[in-house]
């Protein structure tokens, strides 16, 4: 598979993630927008279409796009919605200037988790209501900290280096403007002494919860170089869904995240991802899904996650960075968590990552998922080079 | 900013439930349980044996049909001690450690999720041999398969 045309990444915009924002979300959303506009120097009439990003639980209305049309600038415009993560509003922009029919497409996506909705009441209604939501048993947390165990059970990672994972993230979000929870002094002995959660899963294993709003334009080739001279080419994409039912997954191979990454690659040409790959964002609710994910997505070898975090190989600076925004425990404003990473996987590669900065990164891909522990599964190939 | 901050928040709460059907096989499946006996379904294709049952294997895109009785043993494979529950989406302190785990029952493919009683945290460990405790009196609900305990 091939792209019948090349896009690109040409800007993105986030919030200042917070616990609780200041301003309700239609002027989050109104002055994000606006000041995108302003920044990249667009008008609203030169977006041909626009694809809104949020959930209809979160939002608690049905249809949820219909409510923000004034403040996103979608009225009377060609506009859409994904109810799935960011990432798949990026991969649906995409596809909409694959098709030929649009050149430019603006991906809005936001969650007021931190203060208007609970972040586990949406998670637990992800679940399979006539067994798992009857039991009780199964959360997003608990859920989370099975499969942190059993990869640690498979592999033999020790409850320090995973709390090793945290610190390094946390420490990465530190680093990041827009980050919620950032702690530069992060240590693991710091992560296992905050609350208890799962075990081995502790609070400042998981994020924050966070309410926050991104945006991102896509254009085609043709039209890119209007508002950018730093293209970020979308050079592979792949998707791929898992079982719903969690005990019937295996969740430390996660082959629907294995098979979306192959697919990417296939289509940018990558061969050996280890290699080719810089710098990578991925969409790991815990730090226990960092080595897992990344693993199946074939940045290092199965079961290494232990020598990846104790010779620092995915630091910022290291083999091939990990996180260095500081992931979703920086920040987790729910599905726009997928399109953050895409969106800070391209600030890698066009130099703006300020003190984030993985040096000379070239290839970057960025992660995103749907559902608990990774059952569906969007991978981006992005480069500076065509 | 601080005159910018507006937080005063209108309290929308949603009130309505759903009445689910749980379809034939899930049916067969607490019909089962209501005798203390645990009902899964085979593939024809692959072989997996799914329990609870699935009424379409999702790898094969068939429909098992052959029902298999699984012995109310297996062991465990992953687990976790919960210190916090989660209650209508809040993370509330558990009044005392739980034990979660996933367990494999002999002659079954997937795992189940159960409370795991009767072993102290410390010990836990895979391929701990466990067997399910029934309510005293089934209901077929699924709540009737209560927990699992270690196999003396």
């Amino acid at each position: 598979m091939t792209m019948s045309r090349n896009v690109a990444i040409v800007g993105w915009k986030q919030t200042k993630h917070t616990a609780c924002s200041e301003v309700c979300r239609e002027r989050m959303l109104y002055e994000l927008i606006k000041e995108f506009y302003a920044d990249l120097g667009i008008t609203k009439d030169e977006v041909d279409t626009m694809v809104l990003n949020s959930n209809d639980f979160q939002d608690g209305r049905t249809i949820s796009e219909v409510y923000p049309v004034s403040w996103v600038g979608a009225f009377n415009k060609d506009q859409t919605k994904v109810d799935a993560d960011g990432s798949d509003a990026v991969l649906y922009a995409l596809m909409r200037i694959l098709s030929g029919n649009y050149d430019t497409a603006l991906i809005i996506s936001y969650a007021m988790g931190g203060s208007e909705f609970r972040n586990q009441a949406i998670m637990n209604y992800t679940l399979d209501p006539i067994y798992e939501r009857q039991r009780g048993i199964i959360n997003e947390l608990s859920a989370s900290a099975l499969q942190a165990n059993a990869y640690m059970l498979a592999h033999g990672l020790t409850e320090n280096q995973l709390a090793a994972y945290a610190a390094k993230n946390l420490k990465n979000a530190a680093k990041n403007p827009f980050a919620l929870r950032q702690m530069a002094d992060a240590t693991p002995e710091a992560v296992l002494e905050s609350k208890p959660y799962y075990s081995p899963l502790h609070e400042l294993h998981g994020y924050p919860a966070t309410d926050g709003a991104c945006v991102m334009l896509l254009a085609s080739e043709e039209k890119a170089g209007q508002w950018t001279d730093k293209p970020v080419w979308i050079r592979g994409t792949g998707s791929c869904q898992d079982t719903y039912y969690f005990g019937d997954r295996d969740l430390v191979k996660v082959d629907a995240l294995r098979k979306a990454a192959q697919s990417a690659y296939a289509m940018a040409g990558v061969s050996n991802p280890a290699e080719e790959i810089d710098a990578a964002e991925i969409h790991s609710s815990f730090v226990s899904q960092e080595p897992i994910f990344a693993e199946a997505m074939g940045l290092f070898p199965e079961g290494s996650g232990g020598k990846v975090i104790d010779e620092g190989l995915s630091l910022i600076g290291g083999k091939l960075c990990v996180n260095a925004s500081g992931g979703p425990q920086g920040a987790n404003p729910f599905t726009t968590t997928g399109l953050i990473r895409v969106a800070e996987a391209a600030a890698q590669l066009t130099g703006k990552a300020g003190d984030m900065q993985h040096p000379d990164s070239k290839k970057a891909v960025a992660h995103g998922q749907t559902g608990i522990c990774g059952q569906h599964n969007t991978v981006f190939v992005l480069s500076t080079e065509l | 900013m601080a005159q910018d901050h507006h937080n005063v928040k209108a309290f929308v709460p949603l009130t309505f439930g759903y009445n689910y059907r749980v379809g034939a096989w899930m049916e067969k499946y607490l019909d089962g349980l209501s005798e203390k006996k645990i009902l899964g379904v085979k593939c024809p294709s692959c072989g997996k044996v799914t329990v609870p049952p699935r009424s379409v294997c999702g790898a094969c895109f068939t429909k098992p049909e052959q029902w298999v009785e699984v012995p109310p043993e297996g062991e465990l494979r992953t687990f976790t001690v919960g210190r916090v529950k989660v209650a209508a989406g809040e993370i509330k302190d558990a009044d005392e450690p739980y034990v979660i785990g996933m367990i494999k029952l002999d002659g079954a493919d997937s795992l189940l999720s159960a409370t795991v009683k009767g072993i102290d945290p410390d010990n836990l460990k895979p391929g701990i041999r466990l067997k399910a405790v029934f309510s005293d009196e089934p209901k077929g609900t699924t709540a009737d398969l209560s927990y699992f305990e270690p196999v003396e």
